[in-house]
């Protein structure tokens, strides 16, 4: 029987790789009886679909480039134009 | 925001360098190292341009050139990243929500339903503080692994793993710090 510590490092490694199916049995049992570790996996599956959005709202700190970095950036686009031509 | 598939480079960088930016920034940390990083896009796109299919929007196109990007500076930077991150190893992440017998020694906040959460700018405030404030290298390692679908192998190489066990044990506790602070952070403010 596998304790809660050990379940919850059991449902993480689950969303890398697959487990073995008698693990999967005794972590569905462990479900059944036991409602943290429950809950748990549901948030972690809940973090993953987030994780998984996250692109487009990365965006959310409100930070911009600073005009010298805008400058710097400018003037390699420009030197680049000028080397392709 | 114009977003026409056949806008000019010159543009890119007052139309999209600040998006780039905060998607680099989300990821490296330093500012330098983003604006670099969005040089070599802007750059890279600009080169690339004719090969430009116009099936996704250039936006779209841009940051998928900075995602490789963000990942060739995690190849070529792998040492350093890894002398300088070992702070996740302490075993205090799981200390206190467990006692000596492994037995939760907490209890969890019901989440309700989450995913209602995902239309709010404010969760996504919440959600990208919590990343932050996890040890860099831990959320390197969710992030290319959950996000941008790097093999284990190839996660262990960059980020100095010496074997896959110690990264799941690290990916494992990495989500029990990032599922507390969203519980400290969000869930149990709503």
């Amino acid at each position: 029987m596998y304790k809660c510590k050990e379940i919850i490092e059991l449902t993480s490694k689950e969303m890398d790789i697959s487990l073995p199916w008698v693990t999967r049995m005794e972590m569905k049992l462990h479900f059944l009886m036991c409602k943290t570790c429950s809950r748990y996996a549901k948030q972690l599956q809940f973090m993953n679909k987030a994780l998984g959005a996250l692109e487009g709202h990365s965006h959310a700190e409100n930070c911009q480039l600073s005009d010298s970095a805008k400058q710097r950036i400018a003037k390699k686009m420009q030197q680049a134009k000028e080397a392709v031509k | 925001m114009t977003q026409s598939n056949n806008e000019s480079p010159e543009n890119w960088l007052n139309d999209y360098g600040d998006i780039l930016y905060r998607f680099a920034l989300a990821r490296v940390r330093s500012e330098a190292t983003a604006e670099d990083l969005v040089q070599e896009t802007l750059l890279a796109g600009f080169l690339a341009f004719d090969k430009f299919s116009g099936n996704s929007t250039v936006r779209t196109w841009l940051v998928g050139i900075l995602k490789h990007k963000i990942i060739d500076h995690y190849r070529k930077h792998s040492r350093e990243l890894t002398l300088l991150n070992n702070d996740e190893s302490a075993n205090d992440v799981l200390a206190y929500q467990f006692d000596q017998q492994g037995n939760w020694q907490v209890d969890l906040v019901e989440w309700g339903t989450p995913d209602k959460s995902m239309d709010d700018e404010q969760f996504w405030l919440a959600f990208n503080d919590c990343l932050t404030r996890l040890p860099q290298r831990m959320a390197d390692l969710l992030l290319l692994r959950t996000v941008d679908g790097l093999e284990t192998e190839e996660c262990c190489a960059l980020l100095g793993f010496e074997s896959d066990n110690q990264l799941w044990v690290t990916l494992s506790r990495t989500r029990v710090k990032l599922r507390q602070c969203l519980e400290t952070n969000w869930f149990s403010k709503e």
